[in-house]
């Protein structure tokens, strides 16, 4: 429970940052999704089932300021936190390098659900040329914000809790990496 | 079979999770021009906050400039002096053009411009998304803003409000891939429809005859249903005519600079 409240507030967080202070320093509509980058360390570190739903229901708040889509967001995060749980057993989840790939495939499958299920299933105009073109400055962006946020993580549980760890994080600092 | 679905069954969940999502958007997708309890929850719980913080910028950004960053600050004073002479000369002549532009509108009955009751409202957040064109305003259903209404500014057309909840509304910009806004062009009176492309928009639906020109303007039509008639949209940036088809490939530049957008004017309901 003490978990789930914590990804929730961790959520908030990335909204606001995303819908308020983001866009004053960010030129133009473009914005690291902080929200995938959670929802790919859930799937790394979360069981299905709880972490299914949670993710699910955080699409569905996400929805609430995003787009005008009702379950978009949730089908979305929802299929890119299956699918990392698919590889989760063959990989090794404490690399920090596999959650920056990660975060740039995650990108790229979130943008391939979204066209699919506008130009699938809803009436507006084609979407895929406009997410061709913003897709590379999106990857670019939650690759530079997956980066700064794990080493600020890391530097964070280094000064303030060393003794604890977190789940993924434990080898994330450089001395543990070869 | 029972060792086929012990050997398969993490992948069958994942399926039928992933087709039930895909299947309940699909059904809310009927119910999308209205706000649902979680959207109207998290517009009241979201909303405050983006609020408070929104004026917290505003006001550090505020005592920034007029009480640190005080560099050049003599210079502009000097230049401001200068410039509101000019301006005192200006306004002078530009009262006499005034009473005369409020006679003649008077006299012809002229009064679109006031046909609609307005409310003013402030940007308070974008939306959560790089692929989405929404904003944030901070008046919602206790000020009379339901959804549909339309959103302008002085240059011309905003969007619509798609979702509102008490006190906090989401306003669908016409940049929206899933914005389209019944539109014409003001000099030959040729329909289409603007459709969002991200930072600028489409005219489509203008048949391959009609004569369009870079920098013509594009106004509302009204016929949506949404939009009142005569409101700017914006101006051509580029024709594409075809050797075939019924329809030209017309680029338009909105006639608003979305990402300097703070203070917005809703449309509420004809005052006739």
């Amino acid at each position: 429970m003490n978990k789930t409240l914590i990804y929730l507030a961790l959520a908030g967080i990335a909204v606001i940052l995303q819908t308020v202070f983001l866009p004053l320093v960010l030129q133009g509509y473009y914005k690291p999704d902080l929200l995938l980058i959670l929802v790919i360390y859930l799937g790394l570190h979360e069981e299905p089932w709880r972490g299914g739903l949670l993710v699910y229901f955080l699409g569905w708040c996400n929805d609430g300021i995003a787009g005008v889509f009702p379950g978009l967001t949730g089908f979305v995060l929802l299929g890119i936190f299956l699918t990392v749980r698919g590889f989760v057993t063959r990989v090794n989840t404490e690399s920090s390098p596999l959650l920056l790939l990660l975060v740039i495939a995650g990108t790229i499958l979130q943008s391939v659900m979204v066209a699919f299920a506008l130009d699938f299933f809803s009436n507006t105009a084609r979407i895929w040329p406009q997410m061709v073109w913003q897709l590379p400055v999106q990857v670019l962006l939650n690759f530079v914000a997956a980066f700064v946020l794990l080493r600020l993580i890391v530097w964070l549980q280094r000064t303030f809790m060393p003794r604890k760890a977190l789940p993924g994080l434990r080898k994330l600092d450089s001395r543990h990496e070869s | 079979m029972w060792g086929w679905w012990r050997k398969n069954r993490p992948l069958v969940f994942a399926g039928v999770l992933l087709l039930t999502a895909l299947l309940w958007y699909s059904v809310n997708l009927r119910q999308k021009d209205e706000t649902n309890f979680l959207e109207s929850v998290v517009l009241r719980v979201t909303g405050p906050v983006q609020a408070t913080l929104d004026r917290a910028i505003v006001g550090a950004a505020d005592i920034w400039g007029h009480y640190l960053y005080l560099v050049d600050t003599s210079e502009d004073n000097q230049e401001l002096i200068k410039e509101n002479r000019t301006l005192r000369a200006v306004l002078a002549q530009s009262d006499e053009v005034r009473l005369e532009n409020e006679r003649l509108r008077l006299l012809l009955e002229f009064k679109e411009a006031q046909a609609f009751e307005t409310l003013p409202a402030r940007v308070i957040a974008e939306d959560a998304s790089s692929w989405f064109r929404t904003v944030m305003i901070d008046k919602g259903s206790e000020q009379g803003v339901t959804e549909g209404m339309p959103v302008v500014v002085a240059e011309g057309v905003v969007g619509r409000v798609v979702r509102s909840s008490p006190r906090f509304s989401r306003v669908l910009l016409i940049t929206d891939a899933s914005s389209a806004v019944a539109s014409l062009l003001q000099g030959n009176r040729a329909r289409g429809v603007c459709r969002g492309k991200g930072e600028q928009l489409v005219f489509d639906f203008v048949l391959r005859q009609e004569g369009v020109g870079i920098g013509d303007r594009v106004v509302t039509s009204g016929m949506g249903g949404v939009f009142p008639k005569g409101l700017v949209v914006g101006s051509v940036k580029g024709v594409n005519r075809q050797e075939f088809g019924l329809f030209q490939e017309i680029e338009v530049t909105p006639s608003v600079d979305f990402s300097h957008l703070e203070e917005v004017l809703i449309l509420l309901r004809s005052s006739q």
